[in-house]
């Protein structure tokens, strides 16, 4: 384990990065999922989505910055859509009937992205302003790791804003405590959830947009990243964004970390930390209610 | 002909059919009937845990890859172990790892059940996939299927599409009925005592936790015998058998044919295995079919397709189920 303090630093800042990659995924399903009690499997789609968007309107449009901007609108409709028309007639039935659906969404938008953009991986380059690499105090970092950073950094920041500080915000978290009485004090909860799943789902996309230059696009990602959300889920507590926070930040370091440490083994140390949380502590860091 | 015989008449017809299949169906055809029996058994042993135990496991290539590389381990190690005895350690490895899984998960409900035996199967993939000197990773390993010894009968080949046929077909249909047998025991019926109820069935005095995890086990038997056959039919193991993909194929036959009848799973399996065989040889969308098909089912036809046959008997097993 003789290895440098830079490379530590180097690792730490991967994990960070990494992190807020999958915040930006989970806040949407911990969102939806406090919300209205669903499951979404399909929401790893979305970020699938976006990648895959990505790659095509940068091969288009020639500019990464196009599909930053366009993406997350495709992907936030696709949200709406499917929302409005699959997804309502399913709250009402139980967890099972919640579970198949958004599984055969899952398995359907997969087999599409299969048929449309074929099964070997993609890449996209980033951006030529953060194409290259930053020198600080002796370290080199790749700059757009360093853009993911920031971006989301400001995503989140608004994202905050907006729940703590205007008042869609306030009905969105009392809606997450209780929708049925929200709905008594006359909000248009129906609508709040649809808006709810439709910025969640374009959050998936903005983070695979993100992702895409950084990691490769490939059709496995929709399945590794739903994992890593769940995970994220189980260890944050049931429908906390700050667990959910905080959760994605251990996930990224310990992947980090493990990769770094024992590389074969990488994926069961977050299985393992889920374990204990199962253990320990059942409604995650967080949780109010199982 | 007495009551008995008449009721008994379409069981008969069935057993004839598929004893006499390999005679009149060209040789391409027998192997898809393999298949669709081999994915029968596996789809009998989800619906085990899925339709009378009514959670919703996503993992269950988990315990059919066990079985799968069991026996093809074992074959290749120690070619001389009798077959049978081979198969009944696939099963036993489905059984084991069932044991280990279900003590996590079946505490669980939900989509934490679901996706926890998710993550228990895309470890075991990680595992099938990284240990190379075991499994040879993803160019999996070739398996040379030996000859059968029965008391009786003597040495009997598998290498005829005949006799593998006839062998795997009297597996299955051994399998299946073992497990209706066992749905119906007293042992049987306390697994939907506790679907329905838990909390209930607690109070009554029975051992949730101990049921939930027999009748997981008692799936794990099954689905690892019918991964053992698979590998053994294949002559072929790899990665394929514990993925991603094999974990939503039984998820997608069972609820198509219909996981409130004990036979859906096997309508389904049929379904799913000749709709695939037909429309792969037309078009490359066949897998997106096969997902609008599933949800059709899911939002429509909540009992899948052997109640869209039998229309009378409706029972909303899903409401049930899934509160």
């Amino acid at each position: 384990m003789g290895y440098s303090i830079e490379v530590y630093l180097i690792q730490a800042m991967h994990g960070l990065v990494y992190g807020m990659l999958l915040f930006l995924v989970t806040s949407g399903l911990t969102l939806v999922f406090g919300m209205m009690g669903v499951l979404n499997l399909a929401h790893a789609c979305f970020y699938m989505l976006g990648a895959y968007f990505a790659y095509t309107i940068t091969l288009h449009l020639g500019s990464f910055w196009w599909s930053l901007l366009i993406c997350p609108l495709i992907v936030g409709a696709l949200g709406i859509f499917i929302e409005r028309f699959l997804l309502r007639k399913a709250y009402k039935g139980g967890h099972l009937l919640q579970l198949l659906l958004t599984f055969g969404l899952f398995f359907i938008i997969t087999e599409l992205v299969r048929l449309i953009w074929g099964s070997s991986p993609l890449s996209v380059p980033p951006p030529k302003i953060f194409a290259g690499d930053i020198t600080v105090a002796g370290m080199t970092y790749p700059t757009y790791r360093l853009f993911i950073f920031g971006f989301s950094f400001l995503v989140l920041f608004a994202m905050t804003l907006l729940l703590m500080r205007t008042r869609i915000g306030i009905i969105i978290r009392a809606a997450v405590l209780d929708a049925d009485m929200v709905e008594v004090l006359g909000s248009n909860v129906p609508k709040v959830f649809m808006s709810v799943f439709g910025g969640g789902a374009a959050l998936a996309g903005v983070a695979g947009v993100i992702a895409a230059p950084f990691l490769s696009i490939y059709l496995g990602m929709g399945n590794e990243v739903l994992l890593d959300c769940f995970v994220v889920i189980v260890v944050g507590g049931f429908g906390s964004l700050l667990g959910a926070f905080i959760a994605s930040l251990m996930i990224g370091e310990l992947q980090s970390f493990g990769i770094l440490w024992i590389p074969r083994l990488a994926l069961v140390f977050q299985f393992l930390l889920m374990a204990v949380v199962f253990i320990v502590r059942p409604t995650g860091l967080f949780g109010e209610k199982e | 002909m007495s009551r008995f015989w008449r009721r008994q008449l379409r069981w008969i017809i069935a057993g004839m059919v598929l004893l006499l299949l390999p005679h009149f169906l060209p040789e391409i055809r027998v192997h898809l009937a393999i298949e669709i029996l081999v994915f029968a058994l596996f789809a009998v042993g989800f619906n085990l845990v899925f339709g009378y135990g009514g959670q919703l496991p996503f993992g269950h290539a988990a315990l059919f890859g066990v079985g799968g590389y069991g026996t093809a381990l074992i074959l290749n190690h120690y070619p001389q172990t009798p077959l049978l005895l081979v198969l009944l350690i696939a099963a036993l490895l489905g059984f084991l790892a069932a044991i280990v899984i279900g003590f996590f998960c079946v505490r669980l409900t939900g989509a934490y059940f679901a996706l926890t035996s998710l993550a228990f199967q895309m470890f075991l993939y990680a595992v099938a996939l990284k240990w190379r000197t075991l499994t040879n990773g993803d160019d999996g390993m070739g398996v040379t299927r030996p000859a059968v010894h029965l008391p009786v009968f003597g040495s009997i080949s598998l290498a005829n599409i005949t006799n593998i046929y006839y062998f795997i077909l009297i597996l299955v249909a051994l399998g299946i009925l073992a497990c209706y047998l066992f749905l119906k025991t007293p042992l049987g019926n306390s697994v939907i005592t506790v679907r329905e109820k838990d909390t209930r069935a607690s109070f009554l005095g029975y051992n949730v936790f101990l049921t939930k995890l027999t009748v997981f086990s008692a799936s794990g038997i099954l689905v690892g015998l019918a991964g053992g056959l698979f590998v053994l039919y294949e002559e072929f193991v790899a990665t394929t058998c514990i993925d991603n993909n094999m974990s939503m194929t039984p998820v997608l036959m069972t609820v198509i044919g219909g996981p409130g009848h004990f036979l859906g799973p096997v309508l389904g399996a049929t379904f799913y295995m000749i709709l695939q065989d037909w429309i792969s040889s037309v078009t490359s969308y066949w897998m997106v079919l096969m997902g609008f098909v599933f949800i059709a089912i899911v939002l429509y036809a909540e009992g899948g397709l052997i109640n869209l046959l039998k229309m009378e008997n409706i029972r909303g097993w899903l409401h049930r189920g899934g509160k």
